[in-house]
């Protein structure tokens, strides 16, 4: 009993640490733009096929994280400046924003559909053979994935805090108006944010796949709803907040898969955000009346 | 209603290394375009008359082709390429061309039924439907009765055991039958703690009632039963739980990404218990993704539940053949319907439907429908043939004729079901079955099945 | 001509049905404002209900099949039963997913509720036989009416036509009706709305569960015609499809709508069956969803009013300036409109 309740927690933080990746990037794009950017999932995917092409050319899986991450940012700021801007430049409110998004998505999923002829590919790179710690089970490429969760957390957090496009990019996020009369240049920043949202999705898309053993076109958008739910729930443009909630949802769905069953565990994960809305409905609220303008 | 799913579609395909597009069936395109949109503007329904000579006769694959379940397509595929091309080669069916018309379900009965009216509608010289699948057979199937078209159907629902319909044709045995082998085989091994993984999805779902009730009818103990949602990214709680119930024996289905998963992380902590797998699981995608996940292990400890395969005959020669000069058309790869279950039974129901036009000298479904049974069942006095240029010739020898197929004896009962003997087979690298022992129907039988209707 | 009779009166009977889901849609979203992702599940929730009211117990020829409230009742209870499910489940998701917050936050908790739902009833086959669903549901009166099936068909189209057309009269009623302009000086200018003591959140609350009743009432409609229903009927992008035809005809219009739900789920989806095999199976269906996809796109970009935009007959709280200035005798009516649509 104790012992599953430790190996699910275990096993909750691996989870944790692949929504983590793509959660950030995600919250950090949120965060500065104001937009639900429902075409997040595709961007992984297409990231995750270029990383699987590359690994079935003999390329190394640990290249195939760096260039998953650079296509991800190059196609994330293709789509946001000739893509999303245009129509933000048009007037969009947050919501048809995210009606935007969503059929981006569709042509995006249903093109890598078109491409990889519908099928599944293995991606069955850096097994190894498990390590015992204690009562829990563990392989190395688990603690390797945690441990990359971390770094890209600590990184992230140094970034914003420390350099100077990072606090002008808070900056922007908090007040684009005030930022841009404070001199901050808000369309770097936009670009900047572009790039780093997107390295992380790609990232995260690589590692996803790295975890799950194979890709298909709806990889990324299967994964997308837990991915905002933790954005949702940390705070938007928040990295701490979407590690906490991450490691919050991981652990949740795999303690009730644990003990319960395992059909529900996602629903699980889901049912956090609901019950946190319900409770502490100021949470997601944020500037409700006069509704948050779109920075892009 | 349109069932393909933004994010929800838990598709399996096959393992491809180059993403390379592929053009299918170009001649036949055009001739399914000559047969079926040149009808257009006469009668649609092609129930009750026969076709004018010469002009090509459609089989229709109404299947899942897209879609959660578009496996479904790909093993059919797998069998409609090879018999339309082996029945063409011999010289076709009373002077008729066959030709193929793929038409989607999508695997949701909402989008089955328009396509299948569709269809109806617009193609003329419609002899024969293969399929519909589980999903989609109860829309369907009282359709293409009521329009007199004839399916071979591989819907394992229990609802079909007692089969009335006389358009209705099923070569395959029910779900329960094949649970209730893996049951009798684990038994038979002294196993008697057993663990059950099984997706959510409905294939999955259908096929976890058998065997459920055959562990028990066999007083062997279910000491976890697990049921997995398709496609998430680590199953690793689910593992441990099964890992905690001491198995001796796993038995299970779920779509090829899922199980490439689990099995991966079941493997990588060191749980693995020997595995017997659903026929669904003796499917290209599933044993890809398995093997790959388990490396050298595979062969050591999975073992799938079948229905017998024919042995080497010329029924299996014939298909192997047919299905070499058509691999360009199948979904590939196509060596993996060499042996695949599915594809076989699709290639014995269009062959024995071809030899019951032959024999009825009629390619009005509405005369041929009743010598299906005929051309198919053993009886005394009758000609083994295994192939359908030899079925045609016995025909015109004026000799009755049981065609042994790909799949073994076809034997349709009185509810027009043929049950067949169940093996239990290990794989090799191409996706081979290599036969480990045989399940008789009879024995199947004599397992007191409670609960599954 | 019998199978083009058959596959034409079925795409009008699910054309009806399509354009009921629309009407729903666009009463929650185009009037209320509420963009309601989860539409499907309340669809789905009628359906359910309507096959199981129908089939009676899961015991003896059901019993290959579990689900709840098995009962044999006559029709028309079983679409009275769905229209009553659609409405009680929009009740309890309406309760905590309409609480004030931000419009895409709002829609992102409605698109997961829905993919809640979907697991939910996939996983549980005790509730409506988990991801095998419901079947052999019969037609409604289909053993007492002496109709051939043809026949039938003609009988369900009218049918359905005819609960179309009643609902059409009741929500364009609904939305010229004072209630009705509450709700779209509610979309338009919440905080004026609240400012002139309209509380939002029981018309938000009403809007959508009305909304839910006509969804669960197509469902019921939909599963008394096809004899099954399964999770595979209803997965949380056939939402899209709905607001893809309200998009592209036009938002807010009944007449776009129609319009457009001929266009998107009808004609665009129905077409490519009769196009030749192109490419490898399947590649019509991923590129069909790429068009939809540019479809959508394209309208918001070009077109964000639909190709029949909303009649502006009403006086909107945003003109309310410009209509004073000009000297129309309407200009005077915000607040009182909105009084009237208190009372």
């Amino acid at each position: 009993m104790f012992t599953t309740l430790i190996s699910a927690i275990a096993f909750g933080v691996v989870l944790a640490s692949v929504i983590a990746i793509a959660s950030m990037g995600f919250t950090i794009q949120f965060g500065l733009t104001n937009m639900l950017n429902l075409s997040y999932g595709g961007v992984m995917t297409a990231s995750a096929f270029v990383a699987y092409l590359l690994v079935s050319h003999g390329v190394s899986a640990w290249y195939g994280l760096i260039v998953g991450g650079l296509a991800g940012s190059l196609m994330t700021l293709v789509l946001g400046r000739f893509v999303l801007r245009p129509y933000a430049r048009r007037g969009a409110k947050l919501f048809e924003m995210m009606m935007v998004t969503l059929g981006l998505a569709l042509v995006l999923d249903y093109g890598l559909q078109a491409l990889s002829h519908d099928n599944i590919y293995q991606f069955t790179v850096l097994q190894s053979s498990p390590i015992h710690l204690g009562p829990i089970v563990i392989t190395p490429t688990q603690v390797i994935l945690a441990g990359l969760g971390l770094v890209v957390f600590v990184g992230l957090e140094l970034l914003l805090r420390l350099t100077r496009i990072g606090k002008a990019l808070r900056a922007t996020a908090a007040e684009p108006t005030l930022a841009r009369s404070c001199g901050i240049r808000t369309g770097r920043v936009v670009i900047v944010t572009w790039l780093l949202s997107g390295f992380l999705c790609g990232l995260a898309g690589v590692v996803y796949i790295i975890n799950s053993q194979s890709v298909g076109y709806s990889t990324g958008e299967l994964f997308l709803p837990l991915v905002i739910a933790a954005a949702l729930l940390g705070g938007a443009g928040s990295p701490k907040g979407a590690v906490v909630s991450a490691l919050l949802m991981g652990i949740v769905t795999q303690v009730v898969a644990a003990f319960g069953q395992p059909a529900y565990s996602t629903v699980a994960g889901f049912a956090v955000l609901v019950i946190v809305l319900l409770a502490r409905p100021g949470v997601v609220a944020g500037s409700q009346g006069a509704e948050a303008q779109v920075t892009l | 209603m349109v069932g393909i799913l933004l994010a929800c579609a838990i598709h399996r395909g096959v393992v491809l290394r180059s993403i390379r597009y592929k053009s299918i069936a170009a001649a036949g395109a055009l001739s399914i375009m000559a047969a079926a949109c040149g009808s257009s503007a006469t009668s649609g329904s092609s129930g009750s008359s026969g076709a004018s000579s010469g002009s090509p006769l459609v089989v229709a694959g109404v299947i899942a082709i897209t879609g959660s379940s578009s496996f479904e397509g790909s093993n059919q595929s797998g069998g409609i390429y090879p018999a339309i091309y082996s029945i063409n080669h011999a010289g076709g069916v009373l002077g008729h061309q066959l030709v193929y018309k793929g038409v989607d379900t999508r695997g949701d009965p909402a989008d089955a039924l328009p396509a299948v009216q569709q269809m109806l509608a617009t193609t003329k010289n419609l002899v024969l439907v293969a399929g519909p699948g589980t999903a989609s057979a109860p829309t369907i199937v009282p359709v293409l009765n009521a329009a007199k078209i004839p399916m071979t159907a591989v819907a394992g629902e229990s609802s079909y055991d007692f089969n009335t319909l006389p358009y209705f044709w099923r070569l395959f045995p029910p779900d329960s039958a094949n649970g209730t082998g893996m049951a009798l085989w684990a038994h038979q091994k002294g196993y008697t703690r057993v663990a059950t993984i099984f997706g959510t999805d409905s294939g999955s779902q259908g096929d976890l009632p058998g065997v459920l009730a055959s562990v028990k009818a066999l007083h062997m103990d279910l000491v976890s039963q697990i049921n997995v949602t398709p496609d998430q990214p680590s199953y690793l709680s689910s593992v441990q739980q099964l890992m905690a119930s001491h198995p001796q024996v796993i038995m299970t289905e779920s779509d090829g990404t899922t199980a490439g998963t689990f099995f991966g992380e079941l493997k990588q902590l060191g749980g693995l218990q020997p595995i017997i797998g659903t026929e669904a699981t003796f499917t290209a995608p599933w044993l890809t993704a398995v093997k790959g996940a388990l490396g050298s292990s595979f062969e050591q400890y999975y073992t799938g539940m079948i229905t017998e395969p024919s042995k080497t005959t010329a029924a299996v020669s014939t298909f192997q053949t047919a299905l070499k000069a058509t691999k360009t058309q199948v979904s590939p790869p196509w060596q993996s319907y060499l042996s695949n279950p599915f594809s076989l039974t699709y290639y014995d129901g269009i062959i024995t439907v071809a030899l019951a036009m032959v024999a009825a000298n009629s390619t009005s479904p509405s005369v041929f429908d009743s010598y299906i049974s005929k051309v198919a069942n053993p009886g005394a006095g009758k000609t083994v043939v295994y192939t359908y240029a030899q079925g045609v010739a016995a025909l015109k020898a004026g000799k009755q004729i049981q065609y042994f197929g790909a799949t073994g004896t076809i034997d349709f009962n009185k509810y027009h079901n043929s049950d067949g003997n169940q093996e239990a087979v290990g794989s090799t690298s191409s996706l081979n079955p290599v036969p480990l022992g045989v399940v008789t129907a009879k024995a199947i039988e004599a397992v007191p099945v409670v609960g599954v209707a | 001509m019998g199978a083009w009779e058959f596959y034409i009166t079925t795409l009008v009977v699910y054309f009806a049905i399509d354009v009921l889901s629309a009407f729903s849609l666009n009463l929650q979203f185009g009037f209320g404002g509420i963009i309601n992702l989860s539409f499907i599940v309340f669809q789905a929730i009628g359906a359910y209900v309507a096959a199981a009211v129908t089939l009676g117990p899961d015991t003896g020829q059901n019993a290959f099949q579990t689900y709840i409230w098995g009962a044999s009742l006559p029709f028309p209870l079983p679409l009275v039963l769905a229209t009553v499910a659609g409405a009680a489940l929009s009740l309890v998701v309406g309760l905590f997913g309409l609480r004030r917050m931000r419009k895409d936050y709002q829609a992102a908790v409605l698109l997961i509720v829905s993919l809640i739902a979907w697991e939910v009833a996939k996983s549980d086959v005790h509730l409506f036989n988990g991801s095998n669903g419901v079947t052999g549901i019969g037609r409604p009166l289909g053993t007492t009416l002496p109709l051939s099936s043809l026949g039938y068909q003609w009988v369900y189209v009218v049918w359905t036509l005819a609960i179309c057309i009643a609902v059409y009269a009741l929500v364009r009623w609904l939305s010229s009706s004072p209630w009705g302009r509450a709700l779209r000086a509610m979309r338009d200018q919440e905080d004026a709305t609240i400012s002139l003591g309209i509380n939002v959140t029981a018309l938000r609350l009403q809007v959508f569960v009305i909304g839910g009743a006509i969804a669960g009432l197509s469902g019921g409609l939909l599963v008394e015609y096809i004899g099954a229903w399964s999770p595979g009927a209803w997965g949380y992008a056939e939402t899209f499809v709905v607001f893809t035809a309200m998009f592209v005809g036009g938002i807010r219009n009944y007449k776009g709508v129609i319009l457009g739900t001929l266009l998107v789920p009808i004609i665009f989806l129905e077409l490519p069956r009769f196009l030749p095999p192109i490419g490898y199976p399947g590649l019509i269906d991923s590129v069909e969803w790429i068009v939809i996809g540019l479809m959508w796109m394209g309208s918001l970009y070009w077109r964000p009013q639909g190709l029949l935009p909303e009649k502006r007959n009403m006086v909107f709280p945003g003109e309310f300036g410009s209509v004073t200035g000009g000297g129309s005798k309407a200009g005077f009516s915000l607040a009182s409109l909105l009084r009237k649509g208190q009372g």
